[in-house]
């Protein structure tokens, strides 16, 4: 995945960069408007990741630019504005998905990779992770070839740990992935757990092995040992 | 009543007073003069009964028409003495007030009385003629300053009313361009019209550095929160990491989750006042709280919280879709935040009302200050004690009125959003 980062915040591009990078994937920052034009004519990019306030322009002429000229490269914004007036017209102008800030880096992953997934591997439904196979299409979870009977909830958790491979998501970031803004309700993320426990036991009764990780319990990891 | 009227009115109080005080004086005046006259008049008379008693001093008393003579049988010292008196007016025939005049000649050592009196015009005579002409006048001005009340109301407050149909129509969102009152004449019109112009000017111009300001303000808290959010986590991701370590990173986490609800919650609160919620539609309630109860499910069922709902369907208001979202969220929250565990939540939903009752520890604040900001039960709590400020100031944007009551342990928070 080749992804441009337009950012105009060094300290949180490095941070974004860093973390995709990791992940094996190409991502490229540029903090300014004419920056982020000359790498759009100069390389070829599977996704932009777009902040909307730039210092010399505005991000949604950027985004009109790209829909313009690459139709198929696929946004996400990021934006400091909650303001619902942004997100739909950005979403209008052909952005695939809006992100306020702050958001977690595993959150913002889990977007673009999904972004990335429509935009780029049509038809690749299909996510697997040793024994386990996700189906995208049909949100079917197989173990060796037998469907596991999910929730939707458990579903998108065990989707979420998916893209996250291989990294530490904490109770917070689950719930907030989960339940968004309802989870304010929330005393304490312990109900993350009830998740987790249910996942492992379905996937250890469908003869599974248990890939989630408890992490010093503040959180799980998808992770092969 | 308006100023005109008002102003009318008044006048013509004064104007009574005046004409009353004036007509007194004027009568007065006219019998004074009058008097004057008669006096003069009187005198000549006397004059001319002088000269004829010095060319022929009678023997016995004259009587004519208002005039007596007759010799006296002492001397006396010469004299002359006005006085009233009622005499029968020959033609009119009646009493009426007169001038008289004693006068004392003496010809040729012999002492004779004089008697005149008369009348020019009549006392009562000049006072109807005074009333009428008065009266008359007195109408004629009513009749005028009406006409004229009404005219210049129209003619003069004419750019006065134009001008507060302008202000009238005055918005402080439409920002840009200046307001434009409309040109006068009137020197005070034209220098309120100025003042206004000024005023709106500067008026819009505030209100809009106060919204950028604040809308700026939260813009600006949530990037450095993203970056520090950003820090953190690749922080996390590290070798090596403690469980302690770990443990504090989460911890800050939480915290900056919270200045960042703080900052989008405050930025909320400041758009309702500045009204920027406006998109006004028809929103089916019913279906926005069964959608978002669905939301709430699990949340619910994670603290084996007893739900009971009665929602009637098709219930629609007239609101912003966005600003409805957060009042059902916010007081569904609530009910669940503040629960127990095995507590229970009762939502109904009328035509007139939205209703959420639910179970919980007392309240250990005053319930009048439930709805301000930063009120919360317990202080310690992560909740930001905003939720129902801004539950209230919706409820205050529409109109709506909202209630809290508690019985027992039960808290009941109601909404009615049509009174009748």
């Amino acid at each position: 995945m080749k992804l441009l980062l337009v950012e105009d915040q060094l300290e949180l591009a490095n941070s974004i960069v860093n973390y995709f990078s990791r992940e094996g994937d190409v991502c490229e920052a540029a903090n300014s408007f004419n920056r982020a034009s000359e790498k759009l004519y100069g390389y070829q990019y599977d996704i932009l990741i777009l902040d909307l306030m730039l210092p010399d322009g505005n991000g949604m002429n950027l985004l009109s630019l790209v829909k313009e000229n690459w139709p198929q490269m696929g946004v996400v914004i990021i934006s400091a504005k909650n303001a619902l007036d942004d997100k739909l017209k950005g979403l209008d102008l052909g952005a695939d998905d809006y992100l306020p800030k702050p958001f977690h880096l595993a959150e913002l992953n889990a977007r673009t990779r999904a972004v990335f997934r429509r935009r780029h591997q049509k038809g690749q439904n299909l996510l697997t992770f040793k024994e386990i196979e996700l189906n995208l299409e049909t949100h079917e979870a197989k173990v060796n070839g037998s469907t596991l009977e999910l929730t939707r909830k458990e579903f998108e958790l065990l989707h979420y740990f998916f893209v996250n491979e291989n990294r530490l998501l904490t109770k917070q970031t689950i719930a907030e992935h989960l339940w968004g803004d309802y989870m304010d309700s929330a005393d304490s993320f312990d109900f993350v757990y009830q998740h987790i426990k249910n996942l492992r036991k379905k996937i250890a009764s469908a003869g599974g092995n248990d890939y989630l990780k408890t992490v010093y319990g503040v959180g799980y990891k998808l992770k092969d040992e | 009543m308006n100023l005109i009227l008002r102003v009318t009115i008044v006048f013509v109080f004064v104007s009574l007073i005046v004409f009353l005080i004036g007509g007194v004086i004027s009568f007065n005046i006219m019998m004074r003069e009058v008097n004057q006259e008669q006096r003069r008049f009187l005198i000549e008379r006397l004059d001319r009964v002088s000269v004829m008693l010095e060319r022929r001093p009678p023997k016995d008393t004259i009587d004519r028409n208002k005039f007596f003579m007759y010799p006296l049988a002492e001397f006396t010292e010469e004299r002359v003495i006005f006085s009233d008196t009622l005499v029968m007016h020959s033609q009119l025939e009646r009493i009426e007030p007169h001038l008289k005049v004693e006068a004392i000649r003496n010809v040729n050592g012999k002492s004779y009385a004089i008697i005149l009196y008369d009348i020019i015009i009549e006392p009562d005579d000049i006072q109807d003629g005074l009333v009428e002409s008065l009266v008359k006048m007195y109408l004629i001005l009513l009749l005028a300053v009406i006409v004229i009340g009404f005219l210049s109301s129209y003619y003069f407050l004419k750019p006065f009313n134009e001008t507060l149909s302008v202000i009238k129509s005055f918005s402080l969102r439409e920002s840009g361009q200046k307001v434009h009152f409309p040109r006068s004449g009137i020197r005070e019109l034209r220098r309120l019209n100025q003042f206004l112009e000024d005023m709106t000017h500067k008026v819009r111009s505030d209100y809009q550095l106060l919204k950028e300001f604040s809308e700026n303000a939260s813009h600006e808290i949530q990037t450095p929160i993203a970056i520090i959010q950003g820090k953190l986590e690749v922080l996390m991701e590290g070798e090596h990491m403690s469980e302690e370590q770990i443990g504090q990173i989460i911890s800050a986490q939480n915290t900056l989750k919270r200045l960042s609800n703080l900052s989008h919650s405050l930025s909320i609160l400041t758009k309702i006042e500045n009204k920027e919620f406006d998109k006004i539609s028809r929103v089916n309630l019913s279906d926005r709280l069964n959608s978002l109860l669905d939301e709430f499910r699990e949340l619910i069922d994670l603290k084996s919280i007893m739900l009971e709902t009665e929602i009637t369907p098709e219930v629609f208001i007239e609101a912003d879709d966005v600003l409805l979202d957060l009042l059902l969220t916010n007081l569904i929250n609530n009910s669940i935040r503040h629960n127990w565990e095995n507590g229970d939540i009762q939502i109904s939903l009328t035509q007139k009302a939205f209703e959420v009752v639910n179970s919980g520890k007392d309240l250990d604040l005053d319930p009048d200050e439930l709805f301000t900001r930063f009120k919360k039960s317990n202080q310690s709590s992560s909740s930001l004690g905003l939720g129902l400020a801004i539950v209230k100031k919706i409820c205050d944007f529409y109109g709506f009125s909202l209630k809290y009551t508690q019985s027992g342990k039960q808290h009941r928070l109601k909404v009615v959003f049509r009174k009748n």
